[in-house]
């Protein structure tokens, strides 16, 4: 197609994937298992990390915010809406708008995947402590329990429940969220997605998109056994 | 029944070790792509300067990528690989900071993305001179440039080009209507059907976006007649398709030419340039997408595909 053309590479017999692959059908087996090792499992790996610090930061930020505005209803209102209003903005536009400011680094995406954490835990923490009955609280300050000891003993454990639910629904949305990332840093299982939609191959982005789904079951399966055995006493209740 | 705040407690260490977990084992936060390597040679003389590569993020950056890493290792040179770096604006910032000393950049997106330029040069030679000029201007220059482009081209089935002895664009215009696909954007662009229309007088043209399937499935399910495409596109290893000659050059010039900071082609001399040279030379059409296809369709990793296409031609 060039006039350039003089040059007469020899060109190797490069071999071939399995038909399966050549073919590029719906989904192989054997390319899953090639390429476990040096594509899916360090991707998988990527996804967790990039979730957990997402939770992890998010819950930290939103635990603080949640015991301010229990006391304080004007910080409610107020940090509620900020939350709120990040939650609104489009995944790939709040990706966008903050490369220019924190480049193309896992800063940029944690900052992204922290800010949708916020509103959900955020509420929930709140929800689960506004739900303390008065009696109890009454009971409490009746055995002499101070502020501090009533919040630990009393308000945090039957705010619980509430507070993880809000940790389960966090992490899968998470999860989900963060395949998005790839577009600011190749980690996470968003680059096979990403790299399997770009060169129409179908396994990739398939394989990568399961996982992605097994990571959001597994992770709330697993908060549900954390719940069940920090507060027992739900079960109890509802068995009985 | 007793509220208990150890597990409450519990509760805050779990979401604790959560985070502390993460940052004991984010050691390696590194961005690196697919391909990253460093030379694991020892015998790295002192006398030659070391080398780091990037390239952008896609199959055949990778690739190329690859293949001048390896060359230049062969020869003794201590290279550092960084593949999957960015778009092109990103990857010449990459470039102008120091980060990379050279990568492989496409003559014609050089003179549009980096320089801004309107419009294209009459020939790949006008292309890669009027590039290397203002990279020169820049701090940097290019090495010599490959025989093949990878430019936008219209592609028909092999059995379509075959009935109607189609052999370039404008012999679309010997068809009835005809219906081509691109993506979206293609409708409007000036290298698009209006190009189209004015280079080749193409009018019996029906225009099918594309969004998010792959052109050749739509030729093979005869969704369309003809396609917009790229010119080293794997599937074109395939045998399959034809793609169209392109005398009015609507599509412009692509080739490949490394680009190279300014004081490290002056320490490397003569050897590093003929080194490099040497490997782009071989890069033909032929050759480019015969890698491309083995990396995309058969999945074999870049780095053994250029290493087998380096060794084939003496270039180790």
């Amino acid at each position: 197609m060039t006039a350039l053309a003089q040059a007469q590479p020899v060109i190797p017999d490069f071999g071939r994937g399995s038909d399966c692959v050549r073919e590029n059908r719906t989904f192989c087996w054997d390319w899953v298992r090639d390429h476990w090792d040096d594509t899916l499992q360090p991707r998988l790996l990527e996804h967790v990390e990039l979730t957990a610090y997402a939770v992890g930061i998010g819950f930290a930020i939103a635990f603080v915010a949640a015991l301010v505005a229990y006391r304080h209803r004007s910080f409610e209102g107020a940090f509620g809406f900020t939350s709120e209003l990040l939650y609104t903005i489009p995944s790939l536009a709040l990706f966008q708008l903050l490369v220019p400011v924190t480049g193309l680094t896992i800063t940029t995406v944690e900052i992204a995947l922290v800010s949708y954490t916020l509103l959900i835990l955020f509420r929930n923490v709140v929800a689960g402590l506004r739900a303390v009955p008065d009696d109890v609280l009454e009971a409490a300050r009746g055995m002499g329990f101070t502020r501090a000891q009533t919040l630990l003993r009393v308000e945090l454990p039957l705010a619980a429940p509430s507070i993880l639910a809000g940790v389960r629904i966090a992490a899968v949305s998470t999860i989900s969220l963060a395949t998005i990332a790839a577009f600011v840093l190749p980690e996470g299982l968003g680059q096979p997605i990403l790299d399997g939609l770009r060169t129409f191959f179908k396994t990739k982005f398939i394989a990568a998109g399961a996982l992605a789904v097994a990571l959001a079951i597994a992770t709330d399966a697993l908060l549900v056994l954390v719940q069940r055995s920090l507060t027992p006493w739900t079960r109890a209740s509802r068995a009985g | 029944m007793k509220p208990s705040w150890r597990r409450l407690l519990g509760l805050l260490v779990v979401m604790s070790a959560l985070v502390l977990a993460v940052v004991g084992c984010g050691g390696d936060d590194e961005a690196a792509g697919e391909g990253t390597t460093s030379a694991d040679t020892a015998d790295v003389t002192s006398d030659k300067p070391t080398i780091v590569i990037g390239t952008k993020n896609f199959p055949e950056q990778f690739i190329l990528g690859e293949l001048y890493a390896q060359a230049l290792e062969a020869k003794g040179y201590d290279v550092t690989l960084k593949s999957n770096i960015g778009s092109t604006e990103i990857i010449d910032k990459a470039l102008t900071s120091g980060k990379i000393d050279l990568y492989p950049e496409y003559t014609g997106t050089a003179l549009t993305v980096v320089f801004g330029a309107q419009g294209s040069a009459e020939s790949a030679e006008a292309t890669y001179e009027a590039a290397k000029e203002k990279y020169e201007a820049r701090g940097q220059t290019l090495f010599a440039m490959t025989p093949f482009s990878d430019s936008d081209a219209i592609a028909v089935r092999k059995s379509t080009a075959e009935e109607n002895g189609l052999t370039s664009v404008g012999d679309l215009k010997t068809l009835g209507t005809f219906k081509l696909g691109g993506q979206p954007e293609f409708r409007t662009r000036a290298q698009g059907l209006p190009g189209l229309r004015r280079n080749y007088g193409l009018t019996n043209v029906k225009f099918v976006p594309f969004a998010g399937i792959s052109p050749y499935e739509a030729l093979d399910q005869e969704k369309v007649d003809a396609a917009a495409i790229f010119s080293t596109d794997p599937p074109l290893g395939t045998g399959k398709y034809v793609v169209l000659e392109d005398p009015e050059a609507q599509f412009g010039f692509q080739n490949v030419a490394p680009v190279v900071d300014r004081e490290l082609a002056d320490r490397g001399g003569d050897e590093l340039r003929e080194t490099i040279d040497a490997v782009s030379e071989m890069l033909t059409d032929e050759a480019i997408i015969a890698m491309n296809k083995a990396v995309v369709l058969d999945q074999r990793p870049a780095k053994e595909v250029a290493r087998e296409f380096l060794e084939a031609n003496q270039l180790t």
